[in-house]
């Protein structure tokens, strides 16, 4: 297990130092942030917009997060060779996809964690007039906006000065911060509330992006990097429709301030088997020779 | 008893349609013996590098018989004695030469303190200390090649495959590695090398075996041989062709 936990971590810190998922979470934040200053222009129920323009960040950048993180770390590792050097110990094939599979995991936690919290805070701050539809909420409109810029824009300068004046990783230490800056965000006037308004239902996107992260995984242990991104997104985009309906089904919605407990236990067991069936497939598919 | 042994070993790579395309192993007999430096040698595309990812694990025969330690290549307890150099130094670039030995060393299954203190020894020996806390992809060939190197020598392994060790070495650093070499053979240790530098093969090697088309057309003890290695290698290589300069010219 020693040799599998190892290619976890060196996976997970691998992405922390691409500037790929750096971007996008920082897109992820900037839609969750703005999309709470939207009520501005009286478009409608702003708390609603709020709410889904977070999960869509969640849920879009979560898909985009998950397969090409995942193509690229499998890809790189055979490209480069390195895997080679670390098929060379004592760990079959399918079980380096695996840990590559778990690393990328892990770094998705990072992503969901940063990108959640900082649209709990833009919920927030857009939540007027929503006494009725979410249980009287209150509303701290400027200071949420700020604190949504400032976990976009303090990160990135911290983190400039940080690998200035202490050669520190830029991307690694900007990633880290933002996730830093949004749980910290939650700490000022933090209504609980708002944990199961926009937590839970965000909760039940992860099964989606772990399925494709799976997917993404075992397709560029065996194929070359434009074919696996290509057909994992075309599966991303034939599966959106059925993952929206299921995403907004009534039973989704958090019923009377209660988390929809039941639909998430739902969204994770039926996740479940197909996760499961990406990796056996992945089991059979190297026990033969080659790369590629 | 023999560390590595190969009986009637065939391998040939095929396209997608599971058309032949190179028969890269024709038959191959080998046996490597433990405390042995054996040379495997030979020209471009002769099957060296097949043979090692052979024994590896990374490939397996159409037909024979590849034994590591008496056991399949395959399985784990053969691949936790085992070292491996490749021939160009293949790392992650985003890690450090200290995240790097310790990646390795998880990947051995040492314990953490075991990884620390053995990372910190393999530093010093390679001279890198000074850069331990650098990104790799920033490094020379030569520092690579050394980073490498400490990578194939974490896990104290007992059989070390070394597949052109003083590729991109200065002649100091490659008289260095020569050196450490003869002296993880005398510690007990079993190596096995390419090199197309017959002489630091000649210099390191007990026992070498060239290779031409994926067949054994030589083999022996170095010391056993009347002449220099290169002569015997160019003698055992009949087939070899210039390149045909003249008739290019003329055109």
């Amino acid at each position: 297990m020693g040799a599998f936990f190892s290619i976890v971590r060196a996976t997970a810190l691998e992405i922390s130092c691409d500037a790929f998922a750096m971007l996008l979470t920082l897109a992820a934040l900037a839609l969750s942030t703005f999309a709470g200053a939207l009520h501005y222009h009286q478009f409608g129920d702003p708390t609603r917009m709020a709410r889904e323009a977070g999960l869509s960040a969640i849920l879009a950048g979560g898909l985009v997060f998950a397969i090409i993180a995942s193509v690229r770390t499998v890809r790189r590792e055979i490209e480069s060779h390195t895997i080679d050097m670390a098929l060379a110990h004592s760990i079959s094939r399918s079980a380096f996809i695996c840990a590559k599979f778990a690393g990328v995991a892990l770094a998705y936690v990072v992503f969901f964690l940063t990108v959640c919290a900082n649209s709990i805070t833009a919920v927030r701050g857009a939540a007027i007039g929503a006494q009725e539809a979410y249980g009287g909420l209150a509303r701290v409109w400027g200071p949420s906006l700020a604190l949504g810029v400032a976990t976009i824009v303090m990160p990135v300068v911290l983190a400039a000065a940080a690998n200035r004046f202490f050669r520190i990783r830029f991307v690694r230490c900007a990633t880290l911060l933002m996730l830093a800056f949004a749980l910290a965000s939650l700490a000022y006037r933090v209504d609980w509330r708002l944990a199961v308004l926009q937590g839970a239902p965000a909760l039940a996107l992860v099964p989606s992006a772990v399925f494709f992260m799976a997917f993404a995984c075992v397709l560029a242990g065996r194929l070359r990097a434009n074919a696996a991104t290509g057909i994992s997104f075309a599966a991303a985009a034939f599966s959106l429709p059925v993952l929206g309906a299921h995403y907004l089904a009534d039973a989704a919605a958090p019923q009377a301030g209660g988390a929809p407990w039941g639909f998430i236990a739902l969204t994770y067991a039926a996740a479940s088997p197909l996760v499961v069936a990406v990796l056996v497939v992945n089991g059979r598919l190297n026990t033969k020779d080659g790369a590629d | 008893m023999a560390v590595v042994e190969l009986q009637g070993v065939s391998k040939t790579f095929r396209d997608f349609w599971l058309r032949p395309t190179v028969k890269a192993l024709d038959g191959l007999d080998l046996s490597i013996e433990s405390g042995e430096i054996f040379g495997l040698l030979g020209p471009n595309g002769s099957g060296k590098s097949t043979t090692i990812k052979l024994i590896l694990g990374l490939l397996s025969p159409d037909a024979g018989k590849v034994a590591l330690f008496s056991r399949p290549p395959g399985s784990a307890a053969a691949r936790k004695r085992l070292g491996y150099l490749p021939e160009l130094s293949y790392l992650h670039s985003f890690m450090t030469a200290r995240e790097t030995l310790l990646y390795y060393a998880g990947l051995c299954g040492l314990d953490r303190a075991t990884a620390r203190e053995r990372t910190r020894q393999l530093l010093e020996m390679t001279r890198l200390s000074d850069v331990a806390d650098r990104q790799v992809g920033g490094f020379s060939k030569g520092m690579a090649r050394r980073v490498a190197l400490a990578s194939s020598l974490i896990g104290k392994p007992e059989l070390l495959v070394l597949d052109e060790p003083t590729s991109g070495l200065d002649p100091v650093s490659t008289d260095e590695v020569k050196t450490l070499v003869k002296e993880l053979a005398k510690s007990g240790m079993t190596i096995l090398m390419t090199s197309h530098l017959l002489a630091d093969a000649q210099d390191v090697c007990t026992r070498f075996m060239i290779l031409n088309n994926g067949r054994s057309v030589a083999q022996g003890a170095v010391a056993d041989l009347d002449g220099s290695l290169q002569d015997c290698f160019l003698a055992a290589v009949a087939e070899r062709r210039a390149f045909s300069v003249a008739s290019f010219l003329k055109a």
